[in-house]
Protein backbone atom coordinates (compact mmCIF):
# COMPACT_ATOMS: atom_id res chain seq x y z
CA UNK A 1 0.00 0.00 0.00
CA UNK A 2 2.68 2.48 1.01
CA UNK A 3 4.85 1.57 -2.06
CA UNK A 4 1.57 2.05 -4.46
CA UNK A 5 1.35 5.12 -2.86
CA UNK A 6 4.71 6.70 -3.18
CA UNK A 7 4.71 5.70 -6.80
CA UNK A 8 1.70 7.16 -7.56
CA UNK A 9 3.32 10.28 -6.07
CA UNK A 10 6.84 9.90 -8.33
CA UNK A 11 4.51 9.31 -11.28
CA UNK A 12 2.92 12.64 -10.53
CA UNK A 13 6.44 14.62 -9.94
CA UNK A 14 7.66 12.54 -12.88
CA UNK A 15 5.20 13.87 -14.91
CA UNK A 16 5.62 17.64 -13.79
CA UNK A 17 9.62 17.35 -14.67
CA UNK A 18 8.23 15.95 -18.12
CA UNK A 19 5.57 19.45 -18.57
CA UNK A 20 8.64 21.37 -17.30
CA UNK A 21 10.59 20.13 -19.74
CA UNK A 22 8.39 20.39 -22.60
CA UNK A 23 7.86 24.16 -22.03
CA UNK A 24 11.55 24.11 -23.10
CA UNK A 25 11.58 21.74 -26.51
CA UNK A 26 14.65 22.50 -28.54
CA UNK A 27 16.84 23.26 -24.78
CA UNK A 28 15.64 19.03 -24.17
CA UNK A 29 16.34 17.90 -27.72
CA UNK A 30 19.47 19.40 -27.93
CA UNK A 31 20.86 17.79 -24.53
CA UNK A 32 19.63 14.85 -25.42
CA UNK A 33 21.49 14.32 -29.07
CA UNK A 34 24.27 16.19 -27.53
CA UNK A 35 24.85 14.26 -24.48
CA UNK A 36 24.64 11.03 -27.37
CA UNK A 37 26.95 12.74 -28.95
CA UNK A 38 29.54 13.11 -26.49
CA UNK A 39 29.18 9.54 -25.21
CA UNK A 40 29.72 8.33 -28.92
CA UNK A 41 33.25 10.28 -29.06
CA UNK A 42 33.94 8.96 -25.77
CA UNK A 43 33.17 5.20 -26.95
CA UNK A 44 35.30 5.83 -30.31
CA UNK A 45 38.14 5.98 -28.22
CA UNK A 46 37.69 2.13 -27.00
CA UNK A 47 36.77 1.07 -30.39
CA UNK A 48 40.32 1.98 -31.33
CA UNK A 49 42.21 0.82 -28.77
CA UNK A 50 40.54 -2.51 -28.81
CA UNK A 51 41.31 -2.26 -32.92
CA UNK A 52 45.12 -2.41 -32.11
CA UNK A 53 44.98 -4.66 -28.88
CA UNK A 54 42.18 -6.89 -29.25
CA UNK A 55 42.30 -7.63 -25.56
CA UNK A 56 42.98 -6.22 -22.22
CA UNK A 57 43.19 -8.48 -19.54
CA UNK A 58 40.28 -10.96 -20.38
CA UNK A 59 38.35 -7.52 -21.99
CA UNK A 60 37.54 -7.07 -25.63
CA UNK A 61 34.92 -4.93 -27.39
CA UNK A 62 32.20 -6.55 -26.56
CA UNK A 63 32.73 -6.10 -22.70
CA UNK A 64 33.61 -2.43 -22.92
CA UNK A 65 29.96 -2.43 -24.56
CA UNK A 66 27.74 -3.50 -21.89
CA UNK A 67 30.05 -2.36 -19.46
CA UNK A 68 29.29 1.51 -21.42
CA UNK A 69 25.69 -0.12 -21.48
CA UNK A 70 25.11 -0.69 -18.00
CA UNK A 71 26.58 2.57 -16.83
CA UNK A 72 25.10 4.51 -19.22
CA UNK A 73 21.79 3.31 -18.46
CA UNK A 74 22.02 3.83 -15.06
CA UNK A 75 23.67 7.28 -14.90
CA UNK A 76 21.16 8.33 -17.13
CA UNK A 77 18.08 6.92 -15.79
CA UNK A 78 19.58 8.15 -12.12
CA UNK A 79 19.81 11.42 -13.03
CA UNK A 80 17.10 11.68 -15.48
CA UNK A 81 14.75 10.58 -13.01
CA UNK A 82 15.71 11.59 -10.04
CA UNK A 83 18.01 15.00 -10.83
CA UNK A 84 18.65 16.63 -7.74
CA UNK A 85 20.68 13.70 -6.45
CA UNK A 86 23.58 16.12 -8.14
CA UNK A 87 22.29 18.86 -5.91
CA UNK A 88 21.75 17.29 -2.78
CA UNK A 89 24.51 19.07 -0.73
CA UNK A 90 23.67 22.17 -2.17
CA UNK A 91 20.05 22.28 -0.90
CA UNK A 92 21.12 21.50 2.30
CA UNK A 93 23.65 24.18 3.17
CA UNK A 94 20.84 26.52 0.77
CA UNK A 95 18.16 25.82 3.52
CA UNK A 96 16.23 24.62 0.12
CA UNK A 97 14.71 21.62 2.20
CA UNK A 98 12.38 23.90 3.67
CA UNK A 99 9.82 23.05 0.61
CA UNK A 100 10.28 19.22 0.91
CA UNK A 101 9.88 19.64 4.64
CA UNK A 102 6.62 21.78 4.52
CA UNK A 103 4.68 19.15 2.13
CA UNK A 104 3.73 15.58 3.70
CA UNK A 105 6.02 13.63 1.70
CA UNK A 106 9.39 11.55 2.51
CA UNK A 107 11.84 14.55 2.05
CA UNK A 108 14.65 12.54 0.36
CA UNK A 109 12.43 10.98 -2.05
CA UNK A 110 11.00 13.88 -3.04
CA UNK A 111 13.95 16.42 -2.99
CA UNK A 112 15.71 13.81 -5.54
CA UNK A 113 12.60 13.27 -8.06
CA UNK A 114 11.84 16.88 -7.89
CA UNK A 115 14.29 17.48 -11.10
CA UNK A 116 15.33 15.91 -14.38
CA UNK A 117 18.77 16.23 -15.74
CA UNK A 118 17.73 16.20 -19.50
CA UNK A 119 20.97 15.02 -20.55
CA UNK A 120 20.31 11.44 -18.67
CA UNK A 121 17.97 10.97 -20.77
CA UNK A 122 20.78 10.88 -23.67
CA UNK A 123 23.09 8.75 -21.79
CA UNK A 124 19.84 6.72 -21.25
CA UNK A 125 19.39 5.91 -25.00
CA UNK A 126 22.59 5.65 -25.35
CA UNK A 127 23.33 2.82 -23.31
CA UNK A 128 20.35 0.60 -24.95
CA UNK A 129 21.80 1.45 -28.62
CA UNK A 130 25.25 -0.17 -26.85
CA UNK A 131 23.23 -3.12 -25.53
CA UNK A 132 21.51 -3.31 -28.94
CA UNK A 133 25.19 -3.28 -30.65
CA UNK A 134 26.30 -6.16 -28.48
CA UNK A 135 23.98 -8.16 -29.93
CA UNK A 136 22.40 -10.08 -26.72
CA UNK A 137 18.50 -10.20 -27.36
CA UNK A 138 17.87 -13.62 -25.93
CA UNK A 139 15.25 -12.83 -23.21
CA UNK A 140 17.71 -13.94 -20.49
CA UNK A 141 19.80 -11.16 -21.57
CA UNK A 142 17.63 -8.55 -21.30
CA UNK A 143 16.01 -9.37 -18.10
CA UNK A 144 19.57 -9.52 -16.84
CA UNK A 145 20.28 -6.25 -18.34
CA UNK A 146 17.35 -4.59 -16.89
CA UNK A 147 17.71 -6.00 -13.23
CA UNK A 148 21.44 -5.43 -13.30
CA UNK A 149 21.45 -1.47 -14.48
CA UNK A 150 18.45 -1.12 -11.79
CA UNK A 151 20.74 -2.27 -8.74
CA UNK A 152 24.10 -0.62 -10.51
CA UNK A 153 21.94 3.22 -10.64
CA UNK A 154 20.59 1.87 -6.85
CA UNK A 155 24.38 2.53 -5.78
CA UNK A 156 25.21 4.96 -7.50
CA UNK A 157 22.20 7.18 -6.07
CA UNK A 158 23.14 5.54 -2.66
CA UNK A 159 26.49 6.67 -3.10
CA UNK A 160 25.67 10.04 -4.19
CA UNK A 161 23.58 10.81 -0.65
CA UNK A 162 25.94 9.59 1.14
CA UNK A 163 28.41 11.63 0.32
CA UNK A 164 26.35 14.66 -0.27
CA UNK A 165 24.72 14.11 3.39
CA UNK A 166 28.40 14.80 4.78
CA UNK A 167 26.81 18.70 4.33
CA UNK A 168 24.94 18.22 7.36
CA UNK A 169 28.05 18.29 9.53
CA UNK A 170 30.89 20.19 7.12
CA UNK A 171 28.16 22.76 5.75
CA UNK A 172 29.20 22.87 2.20
CA UNK A 173 30.33 19.64 0.34
CA UNK A 174 29.06 20.83 -3.05
CA UNK A 175 33.04 20.82 -4.30
CA UNK A 176 33.42 17.09 -2.48
CA UNK A 177 30.43 15.52 -4.12
CA UNK A 178 30.98 16.50 -7.56
CA UNK A 179 34.49 15.01 -7.39
CA UNK A 180 33.26 12.02 -5.79
CA UNK A 181 30.56 11.84 -8.49
CA UNK A 182 33.41 12.20 -11.27
CA UNK A 183 35.48 9.10 -9.76
CA UNK A 184 32.42 7.16 -9.90
CA UNK A 185 31.68 7.65 -12.89
CA UNK A 186 35.59 7.35 -14.56
CA UNK A 187 36.67 4.43 -12.14
CA UNK A 188 33.06 2.42 -13.42
CA UNK A 189 34.09 3.20 -16.80
CA UNK A 190 37.46 0.93 -17.06
CA UNK A 191 37.73 -2.74 -16.94
CA UNK A 192 37.82 -3.80 -13.79
CA UNK A 193 40.61 -6.71 -14.94
CA UNK A 194 43.42 -3.17 -14.94
CA UNK A 195 43.07 -3.16 -11.01
CA UNK A 196 43.61 -5.50 -8.46
CA UNK A 197 45.48 -5.17 -4.63
CA UNK A 198 44.31 -2.09 -2.86
CA UNK A 199 43.04 -0.36 -5.81
CA UNK A 200 40.62 -3.39 -6.87
CA UNK A 201 39.43 -3.37 -2.85
CA UNK A 202 38.63 0.23 -2.60
CA UNK A 203 36.35 0.06 -5.97
CA UNK A 204 34.44 -2.51 -4.04
CA UNK A 205 34.45 -0.80 -0.66
CA UNK A 206 35.11 3.65 -0.68
CA UNK A 207 34.57 3.97 -4.24
CA UNK A 208 31.80 1.15 -5.00
CA UNK A 209 32.59 1.70 -8.58
CA UNK A 210 32.86 -1.94 -9.21
CA UNK A 211 28.98 -2.43 -8.30
CA UNK A 212 28.09 0.37 -10.87
CA UNK A 213 29.76 -0.75 -13.76
CA UNK A 214 31.87 -4.72 -14.11
CA UNK A 215 29.71 -6.66 -11.41
CA UNK A 216 25.96 -5.32 -13.05
CA UNK A 217 27.91 -6.10 -16.85
CA UNK A 218 29.45 -9.45 -15.40
CA UNK A 219 25.96 -10.51 -14.22
CA UNK A 220 24.73 -9.28 -17.57
CA UNK A 221 27.34 -11.64 -19.64
CA UNK A 222 26.60 -14.57 -17.72
CA UNK A 223 23.58 -14.87 -15.15
CA UNK A 224 25.46 -16.29 -11.41
CA UNK A 225 23.94 -16.37 -8.17
CA UNK A 226 26.84 -14.94 -6.63
CA UNK A 227 27.14 -11.81 -9.04
CA UNK A 228 23.34 -11.51 -8.09
CA UNK A 229 23.67 -11.80 -4.04
CA UNK A 230 26.71 -9.52 -4.10
CA UNK A 231 25.02 -6.27 -5.93
CA UNK A 232 21.78 -7.20 -3.84
CA UNK A 233 23.92 -7.04 -0.82
CA UNK A 234 25.95 -4.05 -2.00
CA UNK A 235 22.52 -2.05 -3.52
CA UNK A 236 20.59 -2.51 0.07
CA UNK A 237 23.33 -2.04 2.03
CA UNK A 238 24.40 1.24 0.48
CA UNK A 239 21.04 2.32 0.16
CA UNK A 240 20.18 1.74 3.82
CA UNK A 241 23.25 3.54 5.05
CA UNK A 242 22.32 6.57 2.37
CA UNK A 243 19.12 6.81 3.98
CA UNK A 244 19.90 6.35 7.76
CA UNK A 245 22.90 9.10 7.56
CA UNK A 246 20.51 11.55 5.77
CA UNK A 247 17.63 11.08 8.06
CA UNK A 248 20.64 11.50 11.25
CA UNK A 249 21.48 14.82 8.97
CA UNK A 250 18.30 16.15 9.16
CA UNK A 251 18.36 16.70 12.54
CA UNK A 252 20.90 19.34 12.29
CA UNK A 253 19.52 20.95 9.47
CA UNK A 254 19.83 24.67 10.30
CA UNK A 255 17.01 26.05 7.10
CA UNK A 256 18.07 29.55 6.02
CA UNK A 257 16.39 32.53 4.96
CA UNK A 258 17.90 32.75 1.07
CA UNK A 259 15.48 34.12 -1.65
CA UNK A 260 15.26 30.87 -3.29
CA UNK A 261 13.14 29.97 -6.70
CA UNK A 262 11.68 26.82 -7.30
CA UNK A 263 13.09 24.91 -10.72
CA UNK B 1 -8.23 22.47 22.47
CA UNK B 2 -5.63 25.17 21.23
CA UNK B 3 -4.54 24.68 17.14
CA UNK B 4 -1.01 25.74 18.91
CA UNK B 5 0.19 25.43 22.38
CA UNK B 6 3.82 26.26 22.45
CA UNK B 7 5.87 26.25 25.80
CA UNK B 8 9.44 27.86 26.17
CA UNK B 9 10.75 27.45 22.60
CA UNK B 10 13.88 27.49 22.15
CA UNK B 11 16.42 27.64 19.10
CA UNK B 12 20.30 28.35 19.32
CA UNK B 13 22.35 28.28 15.95
CA UNK B 14 26.14 27.65 16.36
CA UNK B 15 27.82 29.88 13.82
CA UNK B 16 31.02 30.58 12.82
CA UNK B 17 33.22 34.11 13.23
CA UNK B 18 36.02 35.27 10.85
CA UNK B 19 38.00 38.72 11.15
CA UNK B 20 37.79 40.81 7.20
CA UNK B 21 40.76 39.51 4.56
CA UNK B 22 42.81 36.49 4.02
CA UNK B 23 44.39 36.67 7.83
CA UNK B 24 41.02 36.72 9.32
CA UNK B 25 40.34 33.49 7.47
CA UNK B 26 43.40 31.45 7.86
CA UNK B 27 43.10 32.30 11.18
CA UNK B 28 39.07 30.65 11.41
CA UNK B 29 40.85 27.48 9.55
CA UNK B 30 43.32 26.49 12.45
CA UNK B 31 41.31 28.40 15.34
CA UNK B 32 37.47 28.80 14.74
CA UNK B 33 36.03 31.19 16.38
CA UNK B 34 32.42 29.55 17.35
CA UNK B 35 29.37 31.77 18.37
CA UNK B 36 26.10 30.51 19.47
CA UNK B 37 22.94 32.78 17.97
CA UNK B 38 20.00 32.69 19.97
CA UNK B 39 17.50 32.74 17.31
CA UNK B 40 14.03 31.94 20.19
CA UNK B 41 14.58 32.59 23.71
CA UNK B 42 11.73 30.81 25.07
CA UNK B 43 8.60 31.39 23.53
CA UNK B 44 5.03 30.43 24.69
CA UNK B 45 2.12 31.17 23.56
CA UNK B 46 -1.70 29.49 22.64
CA UNK B 47 -3.67 29.71 19.49
CA UNK B 48 -7.12 29.17 19.03
CA UNK B 49 -8.58 27.05 16.26
CA UNK B 50 -9.72 29.40 13.27
CA UNK B 51 -8.23 32.59 14.72
CA UNK B 52 -6.48 35.03 13.00
CA UNK B 53 -3.57 36.13 14.98
CA UNK B 54 -0.76 37.93 14.16
CA UNK B 55 2.87 37.65 14.45
CA UNK B 56 5.02 40.45 14.14
CA UNK B 57 8.91 41.69 14.78
CA UNK B 58 11.44 43.77 12.81
CA UNK B 59 13.95 41.43 10.57
CA UNK B 60 15.76 39.20 12.80
CA UNK B 61 13.62 38.85 15.54
CA UNK B 62 12.94 35.26 14.88
CA UNK B 63 9.61 35.06 13.52
CA UNK B 64 10.75 32.73 10.94
CA UNK B 65 12.07 30.49 12.99
CA UNK B 66 9.40 30.46 15.12
CA UNK B 67 7.32 29.18 12.27
CA UNK B 68 9.91 26.77 10.68
CA UNK B 69 9.64 24.89 14.45
CA UNK B 70 5.95 24.92 14.56
CA UNK B 71 5.82 23.10 11.16
CA UNK B 72 8.39 20.98 11.51
CA UNK B 73 11.43 21.91 9.48
CA UNK B 74 13.49 22.67 12.59
CA UNK B 75 14.48 20.73 15.67
CA UNK B 76 14.03 23.27 18.73
CA UNK B 77 16.74 23.31 20.61
CA UNK B 78 14.15 23.37 23.78
CA UNK B 79 10.50 23.71 24.34
CA UNK B 80 7.84 21.62 23.80
CA UNK B 81 4.92 22.21 21.20
CA UNK B 82 2.19 20.97 19.51
CA UNK B 83 0.16 21.84 16.71
CA UNK B 84 -3.51 20.04 15.77
CA UNK B 85 -2.65 17.63 18.33
CA UNK B 86 0.92 16.81 16.68
CA UNK B 87 4.24 17.48 17.87
CA UNK B 88 5.66 19.35 14.54
CA UNK B 89 8.85 17.77 14.90
CA UNK B 90 8.37 14.12 15.44
CA UNK B 91 4.72 13.86 13.39
CA UNK B 92 5.85 16.34 10.49
CA UNK B 93 3.94 14.42 8.05
CA UNK B 94 0.70 13.94 9.70
CA UNK B 95 0.97 17.50 10.40
CA UNK B 96 1.71 18.48 6.90
CA UNK B 97 -1.69 16.79 5.62
CA UNK B 98 -3.72 19.31 7.77
CA UNK B 99 -1.79 22.87 7.58
CA UNK B 100 -0.78 24.94 4.93
CA UNK B 101 1.91 26.57 4.77
CA UNK B 102 3.52 29.74 2.74
CA UNK B 103 6.48 31.01 3.05
CA UNK B 104 6.74 34.67 1.08
CA UNK B 105 10.51 34.31 0.14
CA UNK B 106 10.54 30.79 -1.14
CA UNK B 107 7.84 30.11 -3.77
CA UNK B 108 5.72 26.60 -4.05
CA UNK B 109 5.15 26.46 -7.45
CA UNK B 110 7.38 25.22 -10.02
CA UNK B 111 8.78 28.12 -11.58
CA UNK B 112 8.31 26.92 -15.48
CA UNK B 113 4.93 25.47 -15.27
CA UNK B 114 1.77 27.10 -15.35
CA UNK B 115 0.27 27.36 -11.55
CA UNK B 116 -2.36 24.89 -12.25
CA UNK B 117 0.14 21.76 -12.99
CA UNK B 118 1.59 22.54 -9.59
CA UNK B 119 -2.10 22.76 -8.17
CA UNK B 120 -2.48 19.19 -9.81
CA UNK B 121 0.94 17.81 -8.26
CA UNK B 122 -0.08 19.66 -5.01
CA UNK B 123 -3.69 17.39 -5.36
CA UNK B 124 -1.36 14.09 -5.81
CA UNK B 125 1.17 14.86 -2.97
CA UNK B 126 -2.01 15.22 -0.40
CA UNK B 127 -3.44 12.14 -2.07
CA UNK B 128 -7.07 13.95 -3.17
CA UNK B 129 -8.68 11.94 -6.05
CA UNK B 130 -8.85 14.03 -9.50
CA UNK B 131 -12.81 14.89 -8.85
CA UNK B 132 -12.14 16.96 -5.79
CA UNK B 133 -9.06 18.43 -7.01
CA UNK B 134 -10.84 19.40 -9.97
CA UNK B 135 -13.70 20.87 -7.98
CA UNK B 136 -11.02 22.73 -5.10
CA UNK B 137 -9.09 23.91 -8.06
CA UNK B 138 -12.54 26.10 -9.46
CA UNK B 139 -13.57 27.52 -6.27
CA UNK B 140 -10.03 28.61 -5.11
CA UNK B 141 -10.07 30.09 -8.52
CA UNK B 142 -12.66 31.48 -8.21
CA UNK B 143 -12.27 33.01 -4.68
CA UNK B 144 -8.73 34.35 -5.44
CA UNK B 145 -9.73 35.37 -8.89
CA UNK B 146 -7.01 34.01 -10.53
CA UNK B 147 -8.85 32.00 -13.13
CA UNK B 148 -7.35 33.45 -15.99
CA UNK B 149 -3.92 33.36 -14.81
CA UNK B 150 -3.37 29.45 -13.94
CA UNK B 151 -2.43 28.42 -17.28
CA UNK B 152 0.20 31.16 -17.33
CA UNK B 153 3.52 29.90 -16.32
CA UNK B 154 4.55 31.00 -13.04
CA UNK B 155 7.58 32.87 -14.57
CA UNK B 156 5.49 35.00 -15.84
CA UNK B 157 3.24 35.90 -13.58
CA UNK B 158 3.71 39.54 -11.19
CA UNK B 159 4.54 38.84 -7.89
CA UNK B 160 1.19 39.92 -6.28
CA UNK B 161 -0.45 37.46 -8.88
CA UNK B 162 1.75 35.04 -8.03
CA UNK B 163 1.81 35.16 -4.24
CA UNK B 164 -2.39 34.79 -5.15
CA UNK B 165 -1.76 31.82 -6.36
CA UNK B 166 0.62 30.58 -3.87
CA UNK B 167 -2.03 30.81 -1.36
CA UNK B 168 -4.44 29.72 -3.42
CA UNK B 169 -1.89 26.32 -3.87
CA UNK B 170 -1.88 26.08 0.55
CA UNK B 171 -5.00 25.90 0.56
CA UNK B 172 -6.27 23.26 -1.94
CA UNK B 173 -6.34 20.06 0.73
CA UNK B 174 -9.29 22.30 3.11
CA UNK B 175 -6.22 22.98 6.01
CA UNK B 176 -7.31 23.36 9.51
CA UNK B 177 -4.40 26.30 9.92
CA UNK B 178 -3.04 28.64 7.42
CA UNK B 179 0.42 29.54 8.33
CA UNK B 180 1.58 32.48 6.06
CA UNK B 181 5.31 34.17 6.42
CA UNK B 182 5.48 37.21 5.37
CA UNK B 183 3.14 36.55 2.28
CA UNK B 184 3.12 40.58 1.93
CA UNK B 185 6.96 40.67 1.11
CA UNK B 186 7.75 42.78 -1.44
CA UNK B 187 4.20 43.53 -2.48
CA UNK B 188 2.50 46.92 -3.59
CA UNK B 189 0.05 48.54 -1.44
CA UNK B 190 -3.12 47.48 -3.77
CA UNK B 191 -1.77 43.73 -4.00
CA UNK B 192 -1.14 43.67 -0.38
CA UNK B 193 -4.77 44.59 -0.29
CA UNK B 194 -6.21 41.74 -2.52
CA UNK B 195 -3.69 39.49 -0.31
CA UNK B 196 -5.46 40.22 2.96
CA UNK B 197 -9.07 40.11 1.75
CA UNK B 198 -8.89 37.12 0.75
CA UNK B 199 -6.88 35.59 3.59
CA UNK B 200 -9.83 36.97 5.57
CA UNK B 201 -12.50 35.69 3.15
CA UNK B 202 -11.35 32.23 4.03
CA UNK B 203 -11.12 32.64 7.19
CA UNK B 204 -14.48 33.63 7.22
CA UNK B 205 -15.90 30.82 4.89
CA UNK B 206 -13.71 27.85 6.11
CA UNK B 207 -12.79 29.02 9.26
CA UNK B 208 -9.03 28.29 8.51
CA UNK B 209 -7.05 29.84 11.12
CA UNK B 210 -3.84 31.57 10.27
CA UNK B 211 -1.03 32.55 12.04
CA UNK B 212 0.53 35.41 10.07
CA UNK B 213 4.34 36.46 10.11
CA UNK B 214 5.16 39.96 9.25
CA UNK B 215 7.50 42.83 9.73
CA UNK B 216 4.73 45.37 8.19
CA UNK B 217 2.19 45.95 11.31
CA UNK B 218 -0.20 47.04 8.21
CA UNK B 219 -0.67 43.24 7.64
CA UNK B 220 -1.50 42.65 11.00
CA UNK B 221 -3.52 45.72 11.83
CA UNK B 222 -5.72 44.87 8.75
CA UNK B 223 -6.25 41.07 9.18
CA UNK B 224 -5.89 39.78 13.02
CA UNK B 225 -7.87 40.41 16.12
CA UNK B 226 -5.00 39.23 17.77
CA UNK B 227 -1.35 40.03 17.93
CA UNK B 228 2.08 38.62 19.51
CA UNK B 229 4.89 41.11 18.87
CA UNK B 230 7.97 39.05 19.11
CA UNK B 231 11.92 41.20 19.29
CA UNK B 232 15.16 39.32 19.92
CA UNK B 233 13.73 36.10 20.03
CA UNK B 234 11.24 37.05 22.90
CA UNK B 235 8.07 37.88 23.01
CA UNK B 236 7.37 41.47 24.06
CA UNK B 237 4.02 41.88 23.28
CA UNK B 238 0.43 40.34 23.01
CA UNK B 239 -2.82 41.25 23.18
CA UNK B 240 -5.88 42.15 20.95
CA UNK B 241 -4.98 43.91 18.10
CA UNK B 242 -7.62 46.72 18.98
CA UNK B 243 -5.67 47.14 22.35
CA UNK B 244 -2.33 47.26 19.73
CA UNK B 245 -3.87 50.42 18.04
CA UNK B 246 -5.80 52.19 20.90
CA UNK B 247 -1.92 51.86 22.71
CA UNK B 248 0.69 52.53 20.53
CA UNK B 249 -0.59 53.12 16.65
CA UNK B 250 -2.34 56.34 17.69
CA UNK B 251 -0.28 58.54 15.18
CA UNK B 252 0.22 58.46 11.59
CA UNK B 253 2.79 59.68 9.45
CA UNK B 254 1.86 62.12 6.07
CA UNK B 255 4.35 62.77 3.42
CA UNK B 256 3.09 65.71 1.08
CA UNK B 257 4.19 66.85 -2.59
CA UNK B 258 2.86 70.21 -3.82
CA UNK B 259 3.15 71.78 -6.83
CA UNK B 260 4.62 74.74 -5.82
CA UNK B 261 7.19 75.25 -3.21
CA UNK B 262 6.08 75.01 0.71
CA UNK B 263 7.12 78.36 3.12
CA UNK B 264 9.72 77.69 5.61
CA UNK B 265 6.82 78.11 8.23
CA UNK B 266 4.19 75.54 6.72
CA UNK B 267 2.14 75.02 9.56
CA UNK B 268 -1.44 72.46 9.79
CA UNK B 269 -3.72 72.69 12.26
CA UNK B 270 -3.91 69.45 14.86
CA UNK B 271 -0.71 68.02 13.19
CA UNK B 272 2.91 68.40 14.09
CA UNK B 273 5.54 69.09 11.18
CA UNK B 274 8.79 66.68 11.25
CA UNK B 275 10.58 68.20 8.32
CA UNK B 276 9.79 70.85 5.62
CA UNK B 277 11.56 70.52 1.66
CA UNK B 278 11.52 72.60 -1.08
CA UNK B 279 8.10 71.01 -2.49
CA UNK B 280 7.62 68.49 0.36
CA UNK B 281 6.67 68.36 3.95
CA UNK B 282 6.45 65.15 6.54
CA UNK B 283 3.87 65.48 9.64
CA UNK B 284 3.03 63.39 12.36
CA UNK B 285 -0.74 63.48 13.76
CA UNK B 286 -2.25 61.35 16.44
CA UNK B 287 -5.63 59.91 14.82
CA UNK B 288 -7.24 59.98 18.12
CA UNK B 289 -7.73 63.90 18.40
CA UNK B 290 -7.30 64.50 14.34
CA UNK B 291 -9.46 62.00 11.83
CA UNK B 292 -7.34 61.18 8.97
CA UNK B 293 -10.11 63.19 6.73
CA UNK B 294 -9.43 66.02 8.41
CA UNK B 295 -5.54 66.36 8.01
CA UNK B 296 -5.79 65.62 4.29
CA UNK B 297 -8.63 68.33 3.49
CA UNK B 298 -6.16 71.05 5.53
CA UNK B 299 -3.71 69.59 3.80
CA UNK B 300 -5.46 70.13 0.28
CA UNK B 301 -6.80 73.37 1.49
CA UNK B 302 -3.21 74.69 1.99
CA UNK B 303 -1.88 74.30 -1.63
CA UNK B 304 -2.36 72.25 -4.70
CA UNK B 305 -1.63 68.94 -3.89
CA UNK B 306 0.59 66.60 -6.25
CA UNK B 307 1.02 63.36 -4.10
CA UNK B 308 -0.19 62.21 -0.26
CA UNK B 309 1.53 59.20 1.26
CA UNK B 310 0.08 57.89 4.98
CA UNK B 311 1.85 55.67 7.01
CA UNK B 312 2.34 53.86 10.19
CA UNK B 313 4.81 54.43 12.82
CA UNK B 314 7.45 51.64 11.74
CA UNK B 315 7.54 48.51 14.01
CA UNK B 316 10.70 49.46 15.61
CA UNK B 317 8.92 53.01 17.06
CA UNK B 318 6.42 50.79 18.30
CA UNK B 319 8.66 47.99 19.87
CA UNK B 320 10.61 51.33 21.30
CA UNK B 321 7.72 52.65 22.95
CA UNK B 322 6.66 49.15 24.06
CA UNK B 323 10.28 48.83 26.50
CA UNK B 324 9.76 52.15 27.02
CA UNK B 325 6.99 51.36 28.75
CA UNK B 326 8.10 48.14 30.68
CA UNK B 327 11.04 49.98 31.92
CA UNK B 328 9.39 52.80 33.29
CA UNK B 329 8.58 51.53 36.81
Amino acid sequence: MTMRRELTFLLALWKANLLSAMEYRAAFISQVIGMMLNNAVYFAFWVIFFDRFQEVRGWGLDEMLLLFAVVAVSFGLGVYLFGNVMRIAEAIANGRLDYYLSLPRPVLLHLLASRSIASGFGDFLYGLICFAVAGRWTPDAVARFVVGSLLSMIVFLSFLILVQSLAFWMGSATLVSAQAANALLTFSLYPITLFDGTAKFLLFTILPAAFIGAVPAEFVRTFSWSTLAHLLLAASLLLALAVALFQRGMRRYESGSAIQVQV
Amino acid sequence: MPAIRAEGLRKTFVTRRKAAGLRGSLRALFHPDRQTVEAVRGISFEMEEGELLGFIGPNGAGKSTTIKMLTGILYPTAGQATVLGFVPWEQRQQLAYRIGTVFGQRPQLWYHLPAIDTFYLFGKIYELDDRTIRRRIAFLAEAFEIEHLLETPVRKLSLGQRMRCEIAASLLHHPRLLLLDEPSIGLDVVAKQRIRDTIRRMNELEGVGVLLTSHDAGDIEALCRRVIIINHGQIVYQDKVSALKRRYLTSKLVEVRYAHQVPRDFRVEGTQVLKIGRYGVKLRFDTRQTPVEAVIARLAEAGNLVDVTISDPSLEEVIRTIYQEQAEP
